[in-house]
């Protein structure tokens, strides 16, 4: 569930999301869920012009399992904290392995 | 007497219910510092597909397909039923519209689902114009199979280094 | 009942009572008949937009509500308040509204608009209505009624005019109407863009949205069939539609007085069919043709995203008070339900605000009116200019046809209903529970793993929360059961226990499913036999590996090296490896610091036990962390590879632990590594590696960051212990750095520097604090001279490169540390030593900005004050 709690934390952010068919769209993060799946607000397509078929489009619902990259605004990022909770998720991992 | 039931308080309300003022604000008042301690259920696929309900949506499905249709209803695996839908195929400067009515779509097919803005959709760009069905559709089928073509080598020179295909061998569009 | 017929008027739409007074044809066709069928086609027409009749302010109770004023608003301009048409008070919500809007401004509140009147009503005094409305009560038959009461016939033959003014009105007060949800107006919709920054997930905010688990079962249209028309008064507590009693009063007459207390339950039943019904025009009705209802209804229609139940829903809630007997369980239910819970309650009649926005987007680039004055008048519209009169039309034009499409896609909205979004929701919850683990588990900190990051950042970064340490997994937990007692914690009405069973086996069911998926093998994917495809096992918590790298046989291509057996403390992975066990010690000594027991009382036996263990435990995990440390390994001289512990702090990971072992041990364990770091001051990667280059103004990116670090984060914590130590600590560490270390080495750098900085000012202290001793002093003394002689030579070389790069501050520091305890021979040799390095400086900042040439002039000063100077005297 690390990414699960990490992404929740850059609700309101704008981030950058590259799917596996290589489409990118810039939006604001506004919720994830556990499957990764991400809801987009106010998005903006780069490289538009390739995919016409969501020129109309204003907000998106992404599918977890098509996403390739996240781009986050760094400074969103308490990369200490993190470290400390993937510490914490392999400790449960390998806690529910025994 | 829908207002008695908000005298009805739980005499043990939730413990992590915040302020009442969070329900008539909303985030947006939020302090900006940072993300509020936000209700998990505001976390789930529900949430997210609350308000595209009813909505005229764009589907792009994995194999390609771009559905455009009202989003009638869904479900925790983003399981979806749209009306109206009409299928937009796109090949090269060409697409075309096919009706096909109400369609039940598989989640693990839905690739994303973008809510059409009702003042652009009829702003069609100007990189694409509007061509008879069988036309796109040959042409289409051609673009297809050398994708594929170009797919099938890139996969297999990606998985001689160890890559696994990103969508279990399926190609994405 | 005694009721004045303007009372009468005030109160549509708001008391449910008055609803009797409508003819059938008044009311919205879905309260009238349902249909089962799912997607049936829109109907062919639909009563003139209901919503306008919903509620009258009362301060406007004398405005003429048959008699529509027909003169175009223009002409009405100026006239006395009291002529205006009904119509003419632009939105009957609007005052509500804007009051409302002050603390709330996510709907109408039903207690605002609701006057009460209904209330005061008296069913045993029904026997005036005879009186009232001339009724053939009472055994004085006085002829039917015709269709004095029928409102809605006399109403829809002005439904055009009706609908005009609404948009006009929408047009007029774009920012009123939001709050006015209730009129569920698509021209409303403009409106909306003022809140369009909601996230939509506004209700989401509220804890207690979920509400109810119940199904709609109404909305299939097989839980109630439709009442038959009350034959006698016994039957007449049953079921009874409106369209039924209005029919009976129409064509009756008033025969008996069951009326009042049978309202319509019927209406109380939300149907989210109502598009889809034939309806049948009752006796009033033909006077409209249906096109003009229909053109009306589309300019009228459906509230824009309207998501789920149309103004069909408001009825329901200001149904029946909860006394009315044979009322319907799931309604029960559904009524008791705190309104917050009620997405599309009597609160929300139009879409839920923060529901809306998404439907009607303003123009993307553009203010709500396209950037253009606001029209809160159609004769503004004369007085704008042409290019503005433009604009405005064409922004109305776009509105038009939005609100159109909207129209078309509202049709079939509310097949799912708030109940159905509400019950994934909750599954989701359960998962989220489930996944987390906790239901069965009893350690509630591997919980907190699940979402540590998330709770702790929103701990860090967001709003203080009550219950911090709770885990999401907690929370949901905690949240679907006292939902379930909220729901269910009301004994005395019947309809509430099953959603509580309801809830206990869901939670069972979860327990069984955690304890299910505890028990069974985990297999990666499995394909059932007739299945369309594999069925992934992969999720959140174990996704799909992407890369599938073989390890290449040992017979062909290159192995990879083999381990060298005497694994060296200082190779790579065995310093990270050394990292990561004293994080993991520190991680569990920070929970150890949560679970503290409270401090036990005298002659508790048990409390002064559990602390006892707490301690120990405590002591163990600092045993822990210390071992894995190696501070205390052995030092070898002259070896090639660095102490363990100098390697552990040449990693970023390593220096960012120092403040936070600091905080876990004693003062015994922080002067080890005090000491550990100044024997090894030449060796720590920012001395070692932080030599200054002839010819390079600048260290690497890589290493400025390391420099950073250990200044901001080891440098803090030695210094807290520096600045407590006792003398003669501080003169053996000073000791330690003469014969330990090439201070030459060590001087040339910042860190290096700042530990001597550090040292030379702490004994400066305490001999000003008159805390040295003779002998101790004299001790210092000793040290200081060896320390001043060996660094006299290099004193010009411990300035960061030439004048002109910058931060010189620390040296200048260093500088003045050593000039406030030097002997004034020792000073004169110092002033000899850097004078260059003050005249350059001086003249230096002459050419700079004032902030900065006073910046480097004060960090100058520092160390000529130091020995009794002051740049001012260098004029």
């Amino acid at each position: 569930m690390l990414f699960f709690s990490f992404f929740k934390t850059l609700t309101n952010q704008t981030v950058t999301i590259e799917l596996k068919n290589d489409i990118r769209i810039r939006g604001i993060l506004k919720s994830v869920d556990q499957y990764l799946n991400i809801k987009l607000d106010d998005i903006e397509v780069l490289d538009l012009d390739k995919y016409p078929h969501l020129s109309s489009v204003k907000n998106m619902f992404i599918r977890g399992s098509v996403v390739r990259y996240v781009i986050l605004p760094r400074s969103e990022v308490d990369v200490g904290l993190l470290e400390d909770a993937t510490r914490r998720e392999a400790a449960n991992q390998a806690g529910k392995a025994r | 007497m829908e207002r008695l039931s908000l005298n009805e308080n739980p005499p043990n309300a939730p413990q992590q219910r915040q302020p009442q003022q969070q329900n008539t604000l909303g985030p947006a008042s939020q302090p900006t510092s940072g993300p509020p301690q936000l209700p998990p259920q505001m976390f789930t696929t529900a949430a997210q597909l609350l308000d595209l309900t009813d909505k005229k949506l764009v589907l792009v499905l994995r194999d390609g397909r771009k559905l455009i249709g009202v989003l009638r209803s869904w479900d925790q695996f983003a399981n979806l039923v749209l009306q109206d839908t009409v299928e937009r195929i796109y090949a090269g400067k060409l697409y075309a519209d096919v009706p096909r009515g109400i369609f039940l779509v598989r989640g693990e097919n839905v690739l994303l689902l973008g809510e059409v803005d009702l003042d652009r959709e009829d702003e069609i760009p100007t990189s694409v114009t509007k061509a008879p069905f069988e036309e796109v559709f040959e042409l289409k089928k051609k673009e297809d199979s050398q994708r594929k073509a170009g797919d099938k080598k890139r996969h297999r020179e990606l998985s001689a280094l160890g890559f696994e295909p990103e969508h279990s061998g399926e190609i994405l569009f | 009942m005694h009721l004045s017929i303007v009372h009468f008027e005030y109160s549509i739409g708001v008391d449910p009572r008055a609803w009797r007074f409508l003819p059938e044809a008044a009311r919205p066709a879905e309260l009238r008949s349902r249909s089962p069928k799912l997607l049936p086609p829109p109907p062919p027409n639909r009563p003139p937009t209901f919503a306008h009749l919903t509620f009258l302010p009362s301060a406007k109770g004398s405005m003429s509500f048959f008699g529509f004023d027909t003169n175009l608003p223009r002409d009405r301009q100026g006239g006395p308040a009291a002529s205006r048409g009904f119509f003419e008070n632009p939105d009957p919500f609007a005052e509500v509204a804007r009051a409302s809007a002050l603390e709330d401004d996510d709907a109408i509140d039903f207690e605002d608009t609701y006057d009460g009147l209904g209330d005061q009503l008296d069913d045993d005094q029904d026997a005036f209505n005879d009186d009232t409305f001339g009724g053939g009560g009472g055994g004085t038959d006085t002829g039917p009624v015709g269709k004095d009461f029928d409102f809605f016939g006399k109403t829809a033959t002005v439904a055009d005019a009706i609908g005009e003014e609404q948009i006009r009105y929408s047009l007029q007060h774009p920012q009123a109407a939001p709050a006015a949800g209730q009129s569920a107006q698509p021209a409303a919709a403009p409106a909306a863009t003022a809140t369009t920054k909601r996230s939509g997930y506004e209700k989401y905010s509220d804890p207690g949205f979920i509400p109810d688990l119940q199904a709609k079962s109404s909305v299939w249209g097989i839980s109630q069939k439709k009442p038959e028309p009350i034959p006698t008064q016994a039957q007449a507590r049953k079921m009874m539609s409106l369209e039924e009693v209005e029919a009976q009063m129409r064509n009756q007459g008033y025969q008996s007085s069951p009326v009042p207390q049978s309202i319509s339950q019927h209406m109380a039943e939300p149907s989210y069919m109502r598009h889809h019904q034939d309806i049948t025009l009752p006796d009033g009705f033909p006077t409209i043709p249906p096109e003009v209802l229909r053109a009306q209804l589309e300019r009228g229609g459906p509230p824009p995203g309207m998501p789920h139940p149309p103004p069909g829903m408001p009825e329901l809630h200001a149904g029946p008070p909860p006394g009315i007997q044979g009322m319907p369980p799931h309604l029960m239910m559904q009524g008791n339900l705190p309104p917050q819970n009620l997405p599309q309650g009597p609160r929300h009649a139009g879409p839920p605000p923060n529901q809306r926005p998404q439907q009607i987007p303003p123009p993307t680039t553009r203010g709500p009116n396209g950037g253009l004055p606001v029209i809160t008048d159609p004769q503004q519209l004369v007085h704008l200019t042409e290019e503005q009169r433009n604009a405005y039309l064409v922004e109305d034009a776009k509105r038009a046809k939005r609100n159109h499409k909207i129209f078309l896609l509202s049709r079939g909205n509310g097949l799912m209903t708030p109940q159905d979004k509400n019950f994934i929701t909750r599954i989701q919850l359960q998962q989220l529970v489930a996944a987390a683990g906790n239901v069965a588990d009893s350690d509630p900190e591997a919980v907190l793993a699940e979402d540590f990051y998330y709770q702790v950042y929103s701990q860090i970064r967001g709003a203080p929360r009550q219950h911090p340490h709770q885990p999401l997994g907690h929370f949901a937990q905690t949240y679907l059961l006292q939902t379930g007692n909220r729901v269910g914690g009301h004994g005395n009405r019947r309809a509430f226990q099953s959603a509580d069973n309801h809830m206990q086996r869901m939670q069972q069911q979860v327990q069984r499913a955690v304890e299910a998926a505890k028990a069974k093998p985990k297999n990666k994917q499995l394909i059932i036999e007739g299945s369309l495809g594999k069925i992934s096992f992969s999720n959140a918590k174990a996704p799909k590996p992407m890369l599938n790298i073989k390890r290449p046989d040992s017979s062909e291509g290159p192995r990879p090296k083999k381990l060298q057996s005497d694994l060296s403390l200082s190779d790579r992975k065995s310093i990270l490896t050394n990292i990561e066990r004293v994080y993991s010690a520190l991680m569990s000594m920070e929970d150890m610091e949560r679970t503290m027991p409270p401090p036990p009382e005298e002659g508790d036996a048990e409390a002064i036990q559990e602390h006892m263990e707490w301690r120990q435990k405590v002591h163990a995990l600092n045993q822990k962390l210390w071992h894995s440390l190696k501070v205390m390994e052995p030092i070898v001289p002259n070896s090639t590879t660095p102490h363990p512990f100098i390697a552990f702090l040449s990693y970023p990971k390593g220096k960012k632990a120092i403040p936070r072992i600091f905080r876990h041990i004693d003062q015994e364990q922080r002067v080890t590594i005090l000491t550990m770091i100044v024997v090894h001051l030449d060796s720590l990667d920012v001395v070692r590696l932080a030599q200054p280059v002839p010819g390079e103004a600048q260290f690497s990116v890589a290493m400025r960051e390391a420099i950073d670090l250990f200044s901001l984060a080891v440098m803090p914590s030695l210094l807290g212990y520096v600045n407590e130590a006792p003398f003669n600590i501080i003169i053996g560490l000073l000791g330690l750095v003469i014969a330990q270390t090439h201070v030459q080495t060590v001087a040339r750098t910042k860190v290096g520097l700042g530990i001597l900085t550090m040292l030379l000012s702490r004994a400066e202290i305490v001999k000003e604090a008159g805390q040295a001793s003779e002998r101790d002093w004299q001790q210092w003394v000793e040290k200081f001279n060896v320390l001043f002689d060996t660094l006299e030579p290099a004193l010009a070389d411990i300035f960061p490169g030439s004048i002109n790069s910058g931060d010189d501050m620390y040296v200048w520091q260093f500088l003045a540390a050593v000039g406030i305890g030097a002997s004034p021979e020792q000073q004169q040799r110092l002033v000899i030593a850097v004078k260059d390095r003050v005249m350059e400086t001086v003249a230096y900042s002459k050419t700079l900005p004032a902030e900065m040439s006073s910046q480097r002039l004060g960090n100058v000063n520092l160390f000529m004050r130091a020995i009794g100077l002051d740049v001012e005297l260098l004029g």
